[in-house]
């Protein structure tokens, strides 16, 4: 019965934590959306949050890294399983976390922890035109745009620096971080002021069933 | 005792970590031919597809088996078996392959063994074989007669979406010791379509031509072994791969053996010298409509002009996919033409094919495909054996076939 009372007590306070919201919506200096792009919440105060326990997946699906761009908290294990029936050999040179794993056909891989935060960029040594990233930031108040370059996050209130990332982006990373205080719903619409980097994604929409890489 | 034991336990768990990393691939195709009465080059005839009468085939039978040998290199070996031909059973490549991890832009990368240059948008299936029509192209029917690279390959290359770029570029240079009886084929039967790929010791057979037999004449055994080193130089081919995204690609390569023309070896076979520029082009119209092309133009020589030849050969390819089904259609265009000093030695040849394709992948590792072609062509070195020198043949093959990766 304490069990009990005990529970709806830590999930009444949990909701009053999470009572609060910020939707950002991400827009390019040619007022269109942007896709994919990882906004996060950093508490002005230093906050020693909790080990993520849930495992993140970076597939390889169609010689392609799925997602794309994963975000995951600081402290995270990202597992990095072959969906394909080829050989892969995931690389990243990023300080942020430098590895290879030399991915066969039905071998599973231990996940690798991910203790620093910052980008790591992802290749693979057999397909030279796979391409992916994984963003570590230290919070857990993260997520990605939608199509329409919408995300909302649940966080607690109080004060933050508003950060956004995607790899396209040129503007300043400092001069696009936002303070923000939040108490109750909160909304914000951010614009680029420089041009995004080419899209490539015409590497993953057009794939070939026959390759010589293979 | 123990400590041996356990030295030979670790041995083999050490053996079984080095087994997993080999990666076994193959494919298995055996066929129904519907063929016309005809005498196929590979039964010493004068005829250019493979098969000669109506039967069941093994038409291919391939083992790839891949294996890494640390982060950067792989050695990586295709052998196969064939029911024709002199040599049976063989390896058709066999390379060690360098490939170190670079975040440079601009990589570095090498192979070395026996292999193929990468000129063909044709070939792009396992074991080099195509995965649109079964007959292949004059131009890749001859290259997996004839030309195989014994050496060194080295390459720069540079993937666009690493630079944020569409475009993605590579450079090959290699040189190579070996197959200076290149040519010998396309100068005397001419240029051929079919699928048998020679192997590492391989003999191909053809007619009996007398001017080529005859020892006051040229003399020259009724066969060459393509991949002997008669000389003793270098050959060497360069490269260049254009591709914007993965929609389009361009290859460029000129190929020359360098082989003198004058040596001969006890067997009789010569060097030929011979030297091509090949062109190949792929664009994907649609992601599941395709345009490939490849075109070659070069020359052999042979003796002292005892055989001269200008040889050029084209191919188009349009292939279409529906869901598990893709059809291909293949027009080929091909030509020896001999300006050499022996005229009753007359080599000259050509003709052109038209080869459809049907191949339904119906399950996981099986596929079955029908193929319908046609072609037309003439060399005037069958009058020294009494026969017709235009001739035009007809082959229906029904395909049943298993690939695992």
């Amino acid at each position: 019965m304490k069990k009990i009372l005990a529970g709806l007590l830590l999930s009444l306070v949990s909701s009053q934590l999470f009572a609060d919201s910020i939707s950002v919506n991400l827009k390019s200096n040619k007022n269109r959306p942007v896709f994919q792009a990882v906004v996060y919440l950093e508490p002005m105060t230093s906050v020693d949050f909790p080990r993520p326990q849930a495992v993140s997946v970076m597939d390889q699906i169609d010689s392609q890294f799925v997602p794309h761009i994963l975000a995951v908290q600081r402290g995270s294990l990202v597992s990095f399983p072959n969906s394909d029936s080829i050989k892969h050999h995931v690389y990243s040179f990023s300080p942020t976390n430098t590895f290879e794993l030399q991915l066969y056909k039905g071998l599973k891989a231990a996940p690798l922890p991910f203790e620093k935060q910052g980008e790591v960029e992802l290749g693979c040594n057999v397909h030279d035109w796979m391409l992916g990233y994984i963003l570590v930031v230290d919070t857990p108040y993260f997520a990605k745009t939608d199509q329409k370059g919408t995300v909302e996050i649940d966080v607690p209130p109080g004060e933050y620096r508003l950060k956004v990332w995607h790899p396209r982006i040129q503007d300043d990373e400092v001069t696009l971080a936002q303070t923000v205080n939040i108490a109750g719903e909160y909304s914000l619409d951010l614009k680029l002021k420089r041009d995004l980097l080419e899209d490539l994604t015409d590497f993953e929409s057009n794939q070939d069933e026959f390759s010589d890489y293979d | 005792m123990r400590c041996k034991a356990l030295a030979a336990l670790a041995g083999c768990g050490l053996f079984i970590a080095q087994l997993q990393a080999i990666e076994l691939s193959g494919v298995v195709q055996a066929n129904l031919t519907l063929a016309d009465d005809a005498n196929s080059f590979i039964n010493d005839g004068t005829d250019i597809l493979r098969f000669d009468e109506s039967a069941f085939n093994a038409q291919q039978a391939v083992l790839r088996a891949q294996q890494d040998l640390g982060s950067s290199f792989t050695l990586d070996v295709v052998a196969n078996y064939y029911q024709d031909g002199e040599q049976n059973i063989g390896f058709s490549q066999a390379q060690l392959l360098y490939k170190p991890l670079s975040q440079d832009t601009v990589k570095f990368k090498a192979r070395a063994g026996f292999f193929y240059p990468a000129m063909s948008l044709e070939n792009v299936d396992l074991g080099w074989l195509s995965p649109f029509t079964y007959t292949q192209s004059a131009i890749n029917s001859w290259i997996g007669e004839e030309l195989r690279t014994a050496g060194l390959e080295l390459s720069l290359y540079s993937p666009g979406r690493a630079r944020r770029s569409p475009w993605s570029w590579a450079f090959h240079a290699a040189a190579f010791k070996g197959n200076d009886p290149l040519g010998t084929v396309i100068s005397w039967r001419g240029f051929a379509m079919h699928d048998r790929q020679s192997l590492n010791n391989d003999r191909l057979n053809f007619a009996p031509y007398p001017t080529v037999i005859d020892q006051d004449i040229i003399w020259h055994p009724a066969w060459v072994e393509p991949f002997h080193e008669i000389d003793g130089r270098l050959g060497f081919y360069i490269g260049a791969h254009l591709d914007y995204f993965k929609q389009s690609s361009f290859r460029y390569y000129y190929y020359d053996n360098m082989a003198d023309p004058l040596a001969l070896n006890d067997q009789r076979l010569y060097g030929w010298r011979t030297k091509f520029h090949s062109f190949a082009a792929q664009h994907k119209i649609t992601a599941d409509t395709r345009i490939v092309s490849q075109l070659m133009t070069g020359s052999t020589a042979m003796g002292d002009r005892f055989v001269y030849a200008d040889f050029d050969a084209f191919y188009l390819m349009l292939s279409h996919k529906i869901d598990k089904h893709r059809v291909s259609f293949r027009f080929d265009r091909f030509r020896v033409q001999e300006d050499d000093i022996i005229p009753i030695d007359i080599n000259s040849s050509d003709g052109f094919g038209f080869t459809l394709a049907w191949r339904y992948s119906w399950r996981e590792n099986w596929q079955f495909g029908v193929e319908q072609h046609y072609n037309k062509n003439r060399a005037q070195n069958r009058t020294t054996l009494g026969l017709n020198p235009e001739t035009e043949q007809s082959q229906t093959l029904v395909v049943l076939q298993y690939r695992w990766k």
